[in-house]
């Protein structure tokens, strides 16, 4: 029997890359995602949008961070959901930032405007979810490790994990492991985030770890470590649950460990 | 020839008796610290103990080079950035997190800023290790570029920013803090520097080859052309996208990073500046032995790099042996070649 024959016509057939019906949405996909499984995500994504999700999430995007503030303004008050703004429009766009910093398309001055757009958004988004009771996707702990000032991939770690619909408390620069004990336990939160840029400061991760350990905490969280001198095998040996070697790859982990947490 | 004559001929691509070992960011370790009894972060503000401890890299460890500075906070805190100096097991560094300026006419730079303190220890460590060391060995200074202090000034996000947002505004910043990198370098060549490392940091792990281009290609032609010994430019990260514009500056060497291929490297620069480097720090210096490290000084002996030694700072607790492994494996190379 041909399978077909049991598929109605059409309901069923996969977007196509023509389908989008934005311009710029169309042609950025075409041009930057190479990715099968991440092309057809991103245009199953953005063909189940409206065209005026496609618009926030092409403003997010093209980094037009006043458009993007004036286009979820009226998005909300023209009687589309907080919810389905965030995931149709903000959060389908940094899907794409995320993927063109990643493949080295773009770069961090690029991502740190496109976020900016993103926040303009999430500045009327927040409020109503809030208020709603809405859940995040997660709750993640981030911090730079004690001795250590740098926090440039931190930061955009927890722009991307935002674009996720993540909350993040962000501890800063150069965090104790009591900071991070305390933040955990105020917060609830069951991912902790470690970033270290120096060879120095990378052992202060382990002690993290350690005073968890002691503080009889360490099964209530997971611990997710990334910066430029940290490497699977560091991750491995200091104990940590997962190791990013970019903003995108911390997300993945991010929604793996919470996957993991249920 | 003297070590000093092989890496002045290896930054001229002259004919050299052998490949020079070169660090010219850092070899300060914990374990040389003790040896010499010149701690960090004393060893960053203090003259004495300053060139005591750049001093071990010839003559303990065999290199051809002594740097002195071993980070990249002097300048930044000449001219009023505040500073974590850390204890002896880390690394001083600017807080950047609370940026001293934001706007281009907030630039100061102070007209007596050599004389700062943690400025002018570097001019006073750079004379004892030429009065020291005189014509044996080459001693380098540093002087930190604009982008570099970009980020310590205004913060990296802001700068970042500011660099997409307003490229006339960015260049007139840039504009501005060169003259820092201008003095400083012709005060520690009037000290004695043989040849100066000039950190720049437009990495690719920050910014594209074209921002290379764009913002700091011209400026990096005038300073070769104004400071008038050897440059060494360093920038860490993924570089191989903006070796061509580098090769165009006219500068000396460039001190390149363990993410880019030597044989790679080596094609695009195509023979219009040295490359120094680029055994990696963290990965093998730091975490492996002496036969991983000979491989990777063969790798860029191989290649045909001017210059070898790591590929930036190298963390502070690396052993000694194998830093030793460096030049053992470059006579080594050189007696089986």
């Amino acid at each position: 029997m041909a399978s077909g024959s049991l598929i109605p016509t059409g309901s069923l057939r996969m977007a196509k890359l023509e389908d989008i019906s934005n311009d710029f949405l169309r042609e950025e996909v075409e041009t930057f995602v190479t990715r099968e499984d991440e092309r057809e995500n991103l245009i199953a994504r953005y063909t189940a949008a409206t065209p005026k999700m496609q618009a926030i999430a092409a403003g997010v995007v093209s980094a037009r961070h006043h458009d993007v503030d004036a286009m979820t303004a009226d998005a909300l008050t023209t009687g589309t959901s907080a919810l389905d703004v965030m995931d149709h429009g903000l959060i389908a766009g940094m899907a794409l930032v995320g993927i063109k910093f990643r493949d080295m398309k773009i770069f961090v001055p690029e991502v740190l405007a496109c976020a900016r757009a993103m926040k303009a958004g999430m500045k009327h988004i927040e409020p109503i979810l809030v208020a709603s009771g809405i859940a995040p996707t997660g709750k993640v702990i981030m911090g730079t490790v004690k001795g250590d000032l740098h926090d440039i991939g931190k930061n955009l770690c927890i722009m991307m994990l935002r674009g996720a619909a993540f909350q993040v408390i962000d501890l800063g620069v150069d965090t104790s492991p009591d900071d991070f004990i305390e933040a955990v336990e105020e917060h609830g939160a069951n991912i902790v985030g470690m970033s270290a840029l120096l060879t120095t400061t990378m052992p202060n991760m382990a002690k993290t770890i350690e005073a968890f350990i002691d503080a009889d905490l360490r099964d209530d969280v997971q611990f997710m470590v990334g910066g430029a001198p940290v490497t699977q095998i560091f991750a491995d040996e200091m104990g940590a649950d997962g190791y990013g070697d970019n903003a995108v790859e911390c997300v993945d982990l991010a929604k793996k460990l919470s996957d993991e947490n249920g | 020839m003297t070590s000093r004559q092989r890496v002045l001929a290896a930054l001229n691509r002259e004919p050299v008796d052998r490949t020079p070992v070169c660090n010219p960011t850092s070899v300060a370790t914990v374990e040389l610290m003790d040896l010499v009894d010149a701690h960090f972060p004393d060893a960053n503000r203090d003259a004495e103990k300053m060139a005591r401890l750049a001093a071990t890299s010839y003559t303990e460890l065999g290199f051809d080079t002594i740097m002195p500075v071993f980070s990249i906070i002097q300048e930044s805190s000449a001219v009023g950035c505040k500073i974590q100096w850390e204890e002896k097991d880390n690394w001083p560094t600017v807080r950047m997190t609370e940026p001293i300026w934001s706007e281009p006419d907030d630039i100061r730079i102070p007209a007596d800023f050599v004389k700062h303190p943690d400025a002018k220890c570097v001019l006073d460590a750079i004379r004892i290790l030429k009065k020291e060391f005189g014509d044996e060995v080459a001693v380098i200074g540093k002087t930190m570029g604009p982008w570099s202090m970009g980020y310590h000034c205004f913060g990296v996000e802001r700068f970042l920013l500011m660099s997409l947002d307003d490229p006339d505004m960015t260049r007139t910043c840039l504009d501005r803090m060169k003259q820092s990198t201008i003095e400083y370098g012709i005060a520690q060549i009037e000290a004695g520097a043989d040849a100066l490392t000039l950190p720049d940091h437009a990495t690719g792990d920050l910014v594209s080859g074209e921002y290379y281009e764009r913002y700091l290609r011209d400026m990096h032609i005038e300073f070769a052309e104004t400071l008038k010994v050897p440059i060494i430019l360093h920038i860490c990260g993924r570089t191989v996208d903006r070796m061509e514009f580098i090769a165009q500056t006219g500068m000396a060497a460039f001190h390149y990073d363990s993410k880019n291929n030597p044989a790679e490297s080596m094609e695009v620069v195509a023979g219009r500046i040295s490359l120094v480097g680029n055994i990696n720090n963290p990965e093998t210096l730091f975490s492996k032995g002496p036969e991983d490290v000979a491989a990777e000084v063969r790798a860029n002996l191989d290649a045909g790099v001017q210059l070898v030694g790591p590929e930036c700072a190298i963390p502070l607790q690396t052993s000694i042996e194998n830093l030793k492994a460096i030049p053992r494996a470059v006579r080594e190379w050189h007696r089986a070649a």
